[in-house]
């Protein structure tokens, strides 16, 4: 009998604490620094261009193999203007297959690649899978536009 | 005999027939989806969080799309349920705890009618919805229907007997089976008082008939996966629903009015209308709320041990009670009388509860592991870590 | 005269999952009933088989983290401590001191995580209309947040590495842990106080299920399981690995080996992590967090080699055999919920579908594990 009080007890004096709910699509949860959605690109915006140089690091690395790389001769490098002799030509990342380990990131030797730490970067729903399949130009619009702070560990 | 008047005065008998159904159901349908507006807050409130939120300010027009939503689905039937049965099953819940409302008087002056009998009618027409149970797990060609159908019967009939003693212990004292006599004699104390122990057997009895926690046997989500309802969508599923909301309701009014004083206690009978149809349904809440807080608490018990507990604990104590009553009533004692045996009886109760519970508490056993080693500069694999055991 | 002929009963099959509320995941029990008492049983696993063991021979040694977090997903850390475990075996790696108390810390938070979710979940098991998961839950959000400031994810967290963590943690971890950890102790009283000794959960679980020690030790039971049988094996005290013989606490062991054993076991498990958060704070040290000679690519010697943690649910061991080269020939996953879920069918027979609901709910499982 004394068990069957201490409950009600329990769910009585809950009822007098503040709910903890977020009320989600209207108010967003502040997500950590470290926060880990898609990998991005960054864009180096002292030269005005990706600081990707299409060096395959990443997609080797890739456990599920969901990054496309090709490069290209840099032709601001020919205009003296980059120091970057190489430079990435198209990029595909599949987002519907990435895992989000992180293990692009740590191999990049440029820092050319981050991983998203905003919502906009978890709130990716689409009518088309094909649709998770970004571009070079999505996958830097992000970083171009400032609209992101990231976080890669040293 | 002279009856109180009704509080709807209309000459044809057929059109009074009429308004009263309408009545009725106009107002369960809107009791029932604040009911269950009511229950989901206050789940909520009670594991910490908001509840339904969207539809409306605060969510309060949650059951009204929900209604909306069950009455667009589509109507389904297995291809092997029996079709007939499975289509009526839903009226067999639906139509008795409707009738059940019949007799039940909100007020003074305010029922759709004064019956005589009203306590016995209302057990007698509440004690039916078992065959709708059983006739939807039958129906339904489904395994798990047809546990829930048969364990909605063994709990709903088991149960029956102790509400129904419970509720001839208090009209022992009451002196009548008519439901507004039973009221009209609680002016000065509330029947509860009296009868702790047939109050207490009474809402065990009707948690185990409503199918709530801690009696949700019949159509335990976690075992038969919604019992006899597993078959059922849209408005066949939702008129079980409405049916299960109902009769929580009614079983709360019945509670409120046989066990609470109902609109008689404490204003007195002479209060108004709108003041006794507030304290009916004051009272009304308090039991809901106490229901809503009890299924939210309690996990749920296992077939055998309901019938148990029914058989073994709630019928002897609801003889127990009704024994003490004629012993005190017969002699003409004075009704503290009633209080202390009946409140010696819910001791008893409480007693056996917590013995059954409690054999003796347990406790884990430690193993203390101490830690001798402590930080050192650099690290190597402990001895005895190389190697695994068993694989 | 017609003699009357004597009733005759039938057994029926109950198809419990792969669709089923408290099958925990998809796990499919074949129940033979007679009435409410189950005769028989059945199990069907293989649903979320997904060859975790065949992928990781085509993972080199840090791509195969990520599918460690994929196998138990409530105790991801203690899964990657395993694996790592394994492979610094293999390869000699000496991993540093503050990355193993780091380990340690992270480990053991996420035990407590996952004996909440056991706990909230088999308050469902047992019909508790959803208020201790959500007890139950809220508290593992604290925590979860913690993993989020330091991992980055909320899941799949990828966080060791063979030779120590991928990165250092922030700079307020020890002051947030210390933060949550009171929090935690509230929500396990509130647990506590919700189910210990509430009459009806006791009635639904002692003396259902119960398993002997010999029988449990038959069974390869281990982890909490096992302890609840009351022997007294957890590999934290028996192996001591990584730094966990610097620390005092408390094996709890039970007695009977039911269902409330396995509950009270679980439970006073939590406690003793919280004991173990503690002291491993106290004495964190500072220093690097990954090996100073750390190669880009990590190449194996030939070799086989064996190491196991002790999981929320038991031993989780890792076997990889290599061949040489930066990824393991064969790669073999020990996993405590498959181990403790052969012994379902002894638990079962003869007890009600309701005690199977709740035998099945004791045995923690969790499907990507027992699968992979």
């Amino acid at each position: 009998m004394i068990g069957i009080l201490k409950a009600m007890y329990v769910t009585f004096a809950m009822t007098l604490r503040k709910p903890v709910t977020i009320e989600y699509p209207t108010k967003h949860r502040e997500v950590p620094q470290r926060d880990r959605a898609f990998p991005i690109l960054l864009w180096d915006k002292d030269v005005d261009e990706p600081f990707c140089t299409g060096c395959h690091a990443c997609e080797r690395a890739c456990p599920v193999e969901c990054m496309t790389v090709t490069m290209k001769d840099n032709p601001l490098h020919a205009d003296d203007k980059s120091k970057r002799r190489k430079i990435i030509d198209e990029f595909w990342i599949d987002y519907g297959r990435c895992m989000r380990c992180n293990i692009c990131v740590e191999v990049c030797n440029f820092e050319a690649i981050a991983m998203n730490n905003t919502w906009a970067g978890h709130e990716l729903s689409k009518f088309d899978r094909n649709d998770l399949v970004l571009d070079l130009d999505q996958l830097l619009s992000q970083h171009k536009q400032e609209k992101i702070d990231t976080w890669v560990a040293e | 005999m002279s009856m109180p008047s009704a509080g709807i005065n209309i000459e044809n008998a057929w059109l009074d027939a009429f308004v009263g159904v309408i009545v009725i159901v106009g107002l369960m349908t809107v009791v029932v989806m604040a009911l269950i507006y009511i229950e989901r807050k206050v789940a909520a409130r009670m594991q910490n969080r908001l509840g339904p939120m969207r539809v409306g300010p605060h969510g309060t027009l949650q059951s009204l799309a929900d209604a909306l939503k069950l009455i667009g689905k589509e109507d389904l039937r297995p291809a092997t349920a029996d079709r007939w049965i499975f289509e009526l099953a839903p009226f067999a819940v639906f139509v008795p705890t409707f009738l059940a409302f019949i007799a039940i008087p909100f007020t003074q002056n305010l029922a759709i009618s004064f019956l005589d009998l009203g306590l016995f009618y209302v057990v007698a027409v509440t004690g039916l919805s078992f065959l709708g149970f059983l006739l939807a797990g039958w129906a339904s060609d489904n395994k798990y229907a047809l546990l829930g159908g048969m364990r909605a019967a063994a709990q709903l009939i088991s149960y029956e007997v102790p509400l129904v003693l419970s509720l001839l212990a208090v009209s022992m004292v009451a002196g009548s089976l008519a439901l507004h006599e039973i009221v009209e004699f609680q002016g000065r104390v509330p029947l509860v008082v009296w009868q702790p122990l047939a109050f207490f057997i009474f809402i065990a009895a009707v948690l185990a008939e409503l199918e709530r926690q801690p009696f949700d046997i019949p159509t335990a989500e976690s075992e038969v996966v919604g019992g006899p309802f597993i078959e059922y969508s849209g408005i066949r599923w939702s008129m079980f629903f409405l049916a299960s909301y109902a009769s929580l309701f009614i079983y709360s009014l019945l509670g409120a009015i046989v066990f609470l004083g109902g609109w008689n206690w404490p204003l007195g009978a002479e209060a108004g209308l709108w003041l006794q149809l507030i304290w009916t349904f004051a009272k009304t809440s308090l039991l809901i709320l106490l229901f809503i807080w009890i299924r939210f608490s309690f996990p749920r018990l296992r077939i055998d041990q309901l019938m148990s507990y029914c058989w073994k604990v709630l019928i002897p104590l609801s003889f127990l009670q009704i024994f003490l009553n004629g012993l005190v009533l017969v002699y003409g004692w004075p009704h503290i009388f009633l209080l202390l045996t009946s409140g010696a009886g819910l001791a008893l109760a409480g007693y056996i509860i917590a013995r059954v519970g409690q054999t003796e508490p347990r406790k884990v056993r430690l193993i203390p592991v101490r830690g001798g080693r402590k930080a050192t500069a650099s690290l190597t694999a402990p001895e005895g870590a190389e190697g695994g055991s068993s694989a | 005269m017609v003699q009357q002929q004597e009733l005759e009963t039938v057994d029926i099959n109950i198809n419990m999952g792969p669709q089923h509320p408290s099958t925990h995941g998809v796990f499919r029990m074949v129940l033979t009933v007679d009435g409410e008492k189950v005769i028989d049983v059945e199990p069907h696993i293989g649903y979320m088989h997904r060859g975790g063991e065949k992928l990781s021979e085509n993972m080199d040694y840090r791509q195969g983290i990520g599918y460690q977090d994929r196998t138990d997903y409530l105790t991801q850390f203690l899964n990657e401590q395993a694996y790592c475990m394994a492979v610094e075996k293999l390869t000699k790696l000496e991993v540093p001191e503050r990355a193993e108390y780091l380990r340690v810390i992270l480990c053991e938070l996420n035990r407590i995580t996952s004996h909440l979710m056991f706990i909230g979940a088999f308050g469902i098991d047992l019909g508790l209309f959803g208020t201790s998961f959500m007890y139950a839950f809220r508290e593992r959000e604290y925590i979860q947040d913690i993993f989020e400031e330091v991992s980055g994810e909320r899941m799949m967290y990828g966080y060791f590495r063979p030779g120590g963590v991928v990165w250092d943690v922030p700079e307020n971890f020890v002051q947030r842990v210390r933060e949550v950890l009171p929090q935690t102790k509230q929500g396990l009283k509130d647990l506590d106080m919700l189910l210990t000794n509430n009459e009806i959960f006791v009635a639904r679980s002692k003396g259902v299920g119960a398993i002997s020690a010999e029988d449990a030790i038959d069974w390869g039971l281990t982890g909490p399981m096992l302890r609840a049988s009351g022997v007294p094996w957890d590999l934290r005290k028996d192996q001591p690995y990584s730094v966990y013989d610097r620390f005092d606490f408390d094996i709890p062991i039970g007695q009977y080996g039911d269902v409330y054993d396995r509950y009270l076991v679980r439970l006073e498990e939590t406690h003793q992590s919280i004991r173990i958060v503690e002291q491993a704070l106290e004495q964190l040290p500072e220093g690097p967090i990954l090996p100073e000679k750390l190669p880009r690519k990590l190449r194996a010697p030939e070799g086989e080699v064996y190491a196991a943690v002790e999981n929320a649910r038991g031993e989780y061991g890792i076997y990889i055999v290599s061949k040489g080269g930066d990824k393991p020939y064969r790669l073999k996953i020990r996993s405590p919920s498959f181990s403790n879920l052969s012994a379902l069918r002894t638990m079962t027979i003869g007890n009600y579908i309701a005690d199977a609901v709740a035998i099945l709910g004791s045995v923690d499982i969790v499907l990507c594990d027992v699968d992979r």
